[in-house]
């Protein structure tokens, strides 16, 4: 279960007060293994909400429970944990290390905690997203379109109950969207586990349980 | 190494220059070797000093007397006020009064094969300071011999040059136990005769010793002189090269036997030479370990952005933390194994070295060396690792 109690931004209070808002403020609640669908348009904190969500920001009112622990209070070594086996995330500025190689960006995400897939896995993946080719070049030489790809293969190599994307098709085509998003709810239902998808626009790429705005 | 190692290495690169960390690491080695050295020093000399020899054993007791000079002659009766000094003094384990006999007495021969007869005078010490064990050490009237503790010099003296120019039979010790001969005291009320016999031979006191009981005897029915201080004492001491003992002599006008007081100046030279490497080595650690302090800060910040980026993907600070310290420990343990290493050669071959000079300091490194080497190796780890979790930790 994943709880967002009343959040407010702090920096982003009195821009957002009195903006109708499905999430600002209000109280939810996620069943594990619901996929949840955020729309917004730009600049009214898609990303950082999905940063609150990661606890990379701790700058905000009220709380975010994870099996009712407040992922704000987790001291480093007790959030490391939560990321490895409980939130998978896909940046929208993909964060990866530009001098390792595709492979070895998600190789490191694959081995950090006790492997969740094997390697023949990867590259499995990898071919199904059409970035097989591209693996041993490094991240930094690939372009943005292959980077979010090897982004999305990285956050799903790991166990997770939740996965947090934050506008994750948008250096996509249609075509490898579809794919991609094919690929993340197959192994999100492998592992029973639920996802909160942030996007500009409405879509359907997946049966989502709720449609939310922000 | 395991993959995810392999992976971190590649992200969290040396940045900081092989020169500094060379330096780095030559400093630590410099610093830990003096320290070491300094431990092992001490331990050579506390070694040599309280070895488990007669010899040491001897040292370990002081007879001491004024200095007789022109001033004083006649007057070096040692006054209760300096006695109770020298008994206060740190380096005195307990001191014992030399009882001088105040009554003229004399040995001769009971047997005409072997005859002898010469004056001599009778001194006793508490019993705890005689160094000759075995023996019953007390005397009554009843007493059918004045058991009597001579120096050992003194049979040396006469087996090695007396006997030799009088046409002597040379003794053994046994032998001189066995000779019973006559002990005559002399005083104003008339003489007191009685067999006398040698019990042991001491190291300790250059006088001819019987018991406080004879001593007292005597001197309360033979004594020509009235009762005064004793001109000598005896003290027991821990350590008679400690140069505070030699300092508190030399202030008071007080001797002793010089060479049982020989190691106070090597002592200082010891002091001195420990004294010196220990400090240098502290000093030299202090600067090594702030280097390599700096060294580890500056290859943390270097790869800032790789560290933070880990950490967001969900590397544990924990996980990062041991890496870090598999990078820099290693080096530092194998500093320590290799300075250890090379003293304990140092004091193998210098072992070997002063045996050729008949001075005994054992050839295998002492287990305080360990000891120190096993702190250091505990100090730096404990620099390293808050070093390294000072950066990784986020600050909240």
């Amino acid at each position: 279960m994943l709880i967002l109690n009343n959040l407010m931004p702090e920096p982003l209070r009195e821009r957002l007060s009195g903006k109708e808002s499905s999430i600002w403020n209000r109280s939810l609640q996620f069943a594990t293994g619901e996929w949840i669908k955020i729309t917004a348009p730009s600049g009214t904190g898609k990303t950082t909400l999905v940063h609150m969500m990661y606890a990379l920001r701790k700058d905000y009112a009220g709380s975010i429970l994870l099996h009712q622990t407040n992922i704000r209070s987790l001291d480093p070594d007790s959030l490391a944990c939560v990321r490895q086996q409980q939130i998978s995330i896909i940046f929208q500025d993909l964060k990866l290390f530009p001098h390792l190689t595709a492979r070895e960006n998600i190789e490191l995400k694959r081995i950090l905690q006790e492997p969740f897939c094997d390697a023949a896995q990867v590259t499995k993946m990898a071919e199904q997203l059409g970035i097989a080719g591209i693996l041993d070049q490094p991240a930094r030489i690939c372009s943005y379109g292959e980077q979010q790809r090897i982004c999305i293969i990285r956050a799903l190599v790991q166990p997770f109950e939740w996965l947090i994307m934050d506008e994750p098709f948008s250096h996509l085509d249609i075509v490898n969207t579809k794919i991609a998003a094919a690929l993340i709810a197959e192994e999100c239902r492998k592992r029973k586990a639920g996802f909160v998808i942030t996007d500009l626009d409405d879509d359907e790429l997946f049966p989502y349980t709720q449609k939310l705005h922000l | 190494m395991n993959n995810l190692a392999l992976l971190l290495k590649k992200l969290i690169r040396n940045s900081a220059g092989h020169a500094r960390y060379t330096i780095a690491i030559t400093g630590l080695s410099l610093a830990v070797f003096l320290l070491l050295a300094a431990v092992q020093i001490q331990v050579n000399y506390n070694e040599l000093l309280h070895s488990k020899s007669n010899q040491d054993s001897v040292a370990n007791f002081l007879v001491i007397n004024k200095v007789l000079t022109d001033a004083n002659m006649g007057k070096t009766a040692l006054e209760d006020a300096v006695i109770n000094d020298i008994k206060a003094q740190s380096f005195t384990q307990s001191v014992g009064l030399l009882t001088p006999g105040r009554f003229k007495a004399s040995i001769q021969s009971n047997s005409d094969r072997f005859p002898f007869y010469t004056d001599i005078s009778f001194e006793s010490v508490p019993k705890e300071f005689i160094d000759v064990s075995g023996t019953e050490w007390t005397w009554n009237e009843a007493a059918p011999y004045v058991p009597i503790i001579i120096p050992n010099m003194f049979l040396d003296f006469y087996n090695f040059q007396f006997s030799l120019s009088q046409d002597l039979p040379q003794l053994t010790p046994d032998i001189v136990k066995m000779i019973v001969f006559r002990v005559t005291v002399y005083g104003p009320k008339g003489t007191a005769s009685f067999n006398g016999k040698i019990v042991g031979f001491s190291d300790r006191v250059s006088s001819m010793l019987v018991p406080s009981e004879f001593m007292e005897w005597g001197n309360r029915n033979f004594a020509s002189e009235t009762l005064k201080n004793p001109s000598r004492l005896i003290i027991r001491t821990k350590d008679p090269g400690d140069p505070a003992l030699t300092n508190y002599l030399w202030k008071h006008q007080l001797t002793t036997d010089a060479e049982k007081t020989r190691f106070s100046k090597y002592r200082k030279v010891v002091d001195a030479v420990v004294a010196i490497s220990g400090v240098t080595g502290a000093l030299m650690l202090l600067f090594a370990l702030l280097v390599f302090t700096l060294f580890i800060q500056l290859t943390i910040a270097s790869c800032k952005e790789e560290v933070n980026l880990l950490i967001v993907l969900g590397a544990a600070p924990q996980q990062l933390s041991r890496f870090l310290m598999s990078r820099f420990f290693p080096a530092n343990a194998w500093m320590i194994a290799v300075s250890f290493v090379a003293l304990a050669i140092l004091q193998y071959l210098m072992s070997r070295y002063l045996e050729s000079r008949h001075i005994f300091v054992s050839g295998i490194i002492s287990l305080y060396t360990l000891g120190a080497a096993i702190l250091l190796a505990l100090l730096i780890w404990w620099v390293n690792r808050k070093t390294i979790r000072d950066y990784i930790y986020p600050r909240s």
